[in-house]
């Protein structure tokens, strides 16, 4: 590559290992990287590949109970792990930006971002006294944050999630660094703000001439960022090459699988087998909504008074889910999706409307309702790190539902542990594994679990595949679809990703600001959109950059 | 002796494991813990004489191998008294703590799961029960009904339990908005089921770290009301008591004043050495490892 005799940044061999339970394990495994001047390098990978144990290692830093067990980290030339500390906190920030994963839990919530940034300057003593001020307004200008001056005196809190990580990016570039770090920058950002944070990047790039490292699990923002791409596996590099190389002709497997993994908005879905029929009643409506109205703002005084008006988060909004059917609920964050999936899992009491149940309307609390209904509704959530009780092993998260809504003795309910573990993929052996001893991807397959142990008809799933991998994903996602063959099960599908809903959902209602702008049949309404925000939501989607052919169809990835 | 081989190897394990991050003052803090109660259990069987034995040497003894920390204006041997009060203490001390950890850290988890009207008039007259001084609430609560232990360590839970009920909302506060707690609601558990089986595991190390602070303020909680006359009567051999009847002779011997103090202090300190060591494992799994090169 141009300007790779004169690299900015370079790994030689590097091997880090991490104290586990017993003695050390090798986290990244010789690996040798180059980042050219003036060059973003994509790191791609799975959590727990090794990528962000790289990512850290340019600036110096190793995380808590590991140790380098060989190879070198040369930032222009020089053994970063060698330099004395001053250097080293020289070289943080002031040669090396940083840019995190979770703005909120980096930006400091007491601190105006102003001076946030402006630390970074005094600290580095790049800006005269005088100097900050203005320097923070064109950074701030530079990243896209409309009225700098005034938005240099608002606290953290007060910005969106894209903002936030946009003041993180200005930190990052504050002192005219060589080389940016970027470390999953836009994974908890829903897909518009994503686009939007990409095609800053691009153009700060091309801007500044920083060199970038651009670390994702998902190929296709990579590919809209960088020039080359490596991809790690469980601490190894398998594979590294340009990135138009890369798309056209991986040669490791992982890597194929990594793209095909990509979900893929624009190619049509074809036939996914059709949920079954011969279930009774198939077709029927299920769940019904009517004119569902949630607030969360309080009543006034004791809660007595009248709720403010306009203050609802969803909109008197109506739709019904057919009996073995699956209805998705699309839209961005804050678009009211969850506090839907709430009220009618019970969580929350809707301040108007109705929900029907099998044409029988429902109490609003799940704890007046009664058992057989609480026992045919059922929820998985979001992120089986916070559904799953960290105290309590597997097999006692199942067995509370079966204790409760089945007639089963010690035995039988053992019994049924194991089956709706191998129901859900899962050794019969994970039964005595608390959560932390699982991955994201089967803490949610006990989540999944816990939710048949039900034996339920309906089943919410609010954004359940966001917090997990690609790959993983595309699991999960099948065995929902193999449970809903088997079992006729009826989903309510809340996601952001409107790939996977689109191969997923036989009926969509599109959300935006608490009301639908469309609602219908998933292949007309994706197709024909008739309102301009479904519009907007599929040319958000990140695809692989243009120029790049690309064959692989969605249903390859399950 | 296979067997008890055995039976000691897994024993040193265990104690390996539970002690395994907690940090080496929070270690003396145990070991120090782990004495007094011994001292507490066997006290009886081997203490060289009797709690109100009178005259086992002359008075105003100064210490010997005779009698360990001297004796008292009535002859009475302080090192036996001092071991068999801490029998009593242990025992008020962890009654008291444990009732008011057990009432308080109920009403705090479900005012903390509860969020609503409850929790805030349950937090209002929480706020009023702790700005009463303890000691004077303490005095008037036992002149009122009367003079027993039991009513000592009724008090000082019923003291405590609001304190403990603060700290039991302040955690569960955090634990009750994940999702397994919705989950739990959404399967239709009961309000209590949710407190008990879904959050108390989860704050558990939470009140571990406060039972062995409150613990430690028990200690000097009980001492003090002793001292003033409104614990155990005499002659029990509670340290508290013993340091009153003995202030009248400190000019004639300081034993008697210091040997129960000394054994006070001591225990307080070791509580929260063990008490800091504790919360410090419980904030930082794997503290000492990380240390580690």
């Amino acid at each position: 590559m141009t300007g790779s005799q004169h690299p900015v940044a370079q790994l030689k061999n590097l091997s880090v290992d991490y104290q586990g339970g017993d003695g050390w394990t090798r986290a990244v495994d010789d690996v040798s990287l180059d980042i050219a001047s003036g060059e973003a390098l994509g790191l791609a990978g799975e959590s727990g590949s090794g990528k962000t144990t790289v990512a850290y290692s340019l600036m110096g830093e190793r995380r808590g109970a590991s140790r380098i067990a060989g190879g070198q980290v040369l930032f222009r030339g020089r053994d970063v792990f060698q330099l004395p500390r001053h250097e080293l906190l020289a070289l943080r920030g002031r040669s090396i930006g940083f840019v995190p994963q979770n703005p909120m839990a980096s930006l400091t919530p007491s601190m105006r971002i102003g001076s946030q940034i402006g630390e970074m300057l005094t600290f580095h003593a790049v800006a005269t006294p005088q100097g900050v001020a203005a320097r923070v307004r064109e950074l701030l200008e530079q990243v896209g944050i409309p009225r700098p001056a005034e938005a240099a005196r608002r606290y953290p809190h007060e910005l969106s999630g894209g903002q936030q990580q946009r003041v993180a990016i200005a930190i990052a570039l504050a002192c005219r660094p060589d080389l940016v770090i970027l470390d999953e920058p836009t994974t908890g950002l829903d897909v518009t703000t994503q686009k939007r944070i990409l095609e800053l990047l691009a153009a700060l790039k091309r801007e500044t001439g920083v060199s970038m490292l651009y670390v994702s699990h998902d190929l296709a923002s990579l590919s809209q960022i960088c020039e080359r791409v490596a991809v790690m596996q469980r601490g190894r590099l398998v594979e590294e090459a340009d990135t138009a190389a890369l798309f056209e002709q991986p040669r490791h497997d992982y890597t194929r699988r990594l793209i095909a993994a990509i979900p893929r908005i624009d190619t049509p879905p074809t036939n996914r087998i059709a949920p079954s029929s011969s279930v009774t009643g198939a077709g029927e409506p299920l769940l019904q909504v009517e004119d569902l109205a949630i607030c969360y703002a309080s009543r006034t005084l004791l809660g007595l008074g009248k709720y403010p008006p306009d203050s609802d988060s969803v909109k008197g909004v109506s739709f019904s889910v057919a009996r073995g059917k699956t209805f998705a609920l699309i839209g961005e964050s804050g678009s009211g999706k969850s506090s839907i999936a709430r009220a009618v899992a019970g969580l929350s009491r809707p301040r108007l409307g109705t929900i029907r149940f099998g044409g029988e309307p429902v109490a609003a609390l799940a704890q007046r309702r009664p058992l057989q209904l609480r026992q045919k509704i059922q929820i998985i959530f979001q992120n089986p790190d916070s559904s799953l009780n960290p105290r309590k092993t597997v097999r006692s998260i199942l067995a509370r539902p079966l204790r409760m809504f089945g007639q089963l003795n010690a035995v039988e309910r053992e019994a049924r542990v194991v089956e709706l573990l191998q129901a859900v993929r899962l050794d019969a052996a994970y039964a005595d594994r608390r959560p932390h001893q699982l991955s994201g991807g089967e803490r949610q397959r006990v989540a999944i679990a816990r939710a048949l142990a039900a034996d339920p008809e309906l089943i919410i799933c609010d954004e359940i595949l966001s917090a997990l991998d690609v790959s993983v994903q595309a699991s999960v996602l099948e065995l929902l679809e193999t449970l809903q063959r088997e079992r006729g099960l009826t989903y309510l599908f809340i996601s952001h990703d409107l790939a996977v809903v689109r191969w997923f959902a036989q009926e969509i209602g599109v959300l935006n600001r608490g009301a639908f702008c469309e609602i219908g049949d998933t292949e007309t309404t994706l197709r024909a959109p008739s309102s301009p925000y479904t519009t907007q939501l599929l040319n958000a989607v990140p695809r692989i950059a243009a120029n790049l052919p690309m064959v692989t169809p969605l249903e390859r990835r399950l | 002796m296979a067997v008890s081989e055995t039976s000691i190897g897994t024993w040193r394990a265990g104690l390996g494991r539970a002690t395994r991050g907690l940090s080496a003052s929070g270690r003396i803090g145990a070991a120090i813990i782990l004495v007094y109660v011994a001292v507490a259990l066997t006290g009886s069987l081997w203490a060289p004489y009797g709690a109100a034995a009178i005259l086992t040497g002359s008075p105003f003894e100064g210490g010997s191998l005779k009698h360990l920390f001297g004796t008292d204006n009535l002859g009475r041997d302080v090192f036996s008294r001092v071991v068999l009060g801490t029998r009593s203490v242990l025992t008020m001390t962890f009654a008291a703590t444990f009732l008011a950890l057990a009432v308080g850290g109920l009403i705090g988890i479900v005012l903390g799961y509860l969020r609503n009207w409850v929790d805030e008039l349950g937090m209002r007259i929480i706020d009023i029960l702790i700005s009463i001084p303890t000691l004077v609430l303490a005095l008037l609560i036992i002149s009122a009904i009367g003079n027993s232990l039991w009513l000592v360590v009724l008090t000082v839970a019923f003291l405590f339990a609001p304190r403990v009920a603060r700290v039991a909302r302040a955690a569960t506060l955090n634990v009750a908005t994940n999702d397994y707690v919705a989950a739990a609601l959404a399967r239709g558990e009961s309000t209590l089921s949710i407190c008990l089986r879904e959050i108390l595991p989860n704050i558990m190390g939470v009140m571990l770290v406060e039972f062995a602070i409150r613990c430690a303020f028990a200690i000097i909680f009980i001492g003090s009301l002793g001292f003033l006359g409104f614990g155990a009567p005499p002659p029990t051999p509670e340290w508290g008591l013993m340091i009153n009847e003995a202030r009248a002779n400190a000019t004639n011997s300081l034993w008697p004043v210091l040997a129960p103090a000394a054994v006070m202090a001591l225990l307080v300190i070791a509580i929260n050495l063990f008490a800091d060591g504790l919360s410090r494992m419980i904030d930082h799994p794997g503290y000492r490892t990380t240390g580690a090169k």
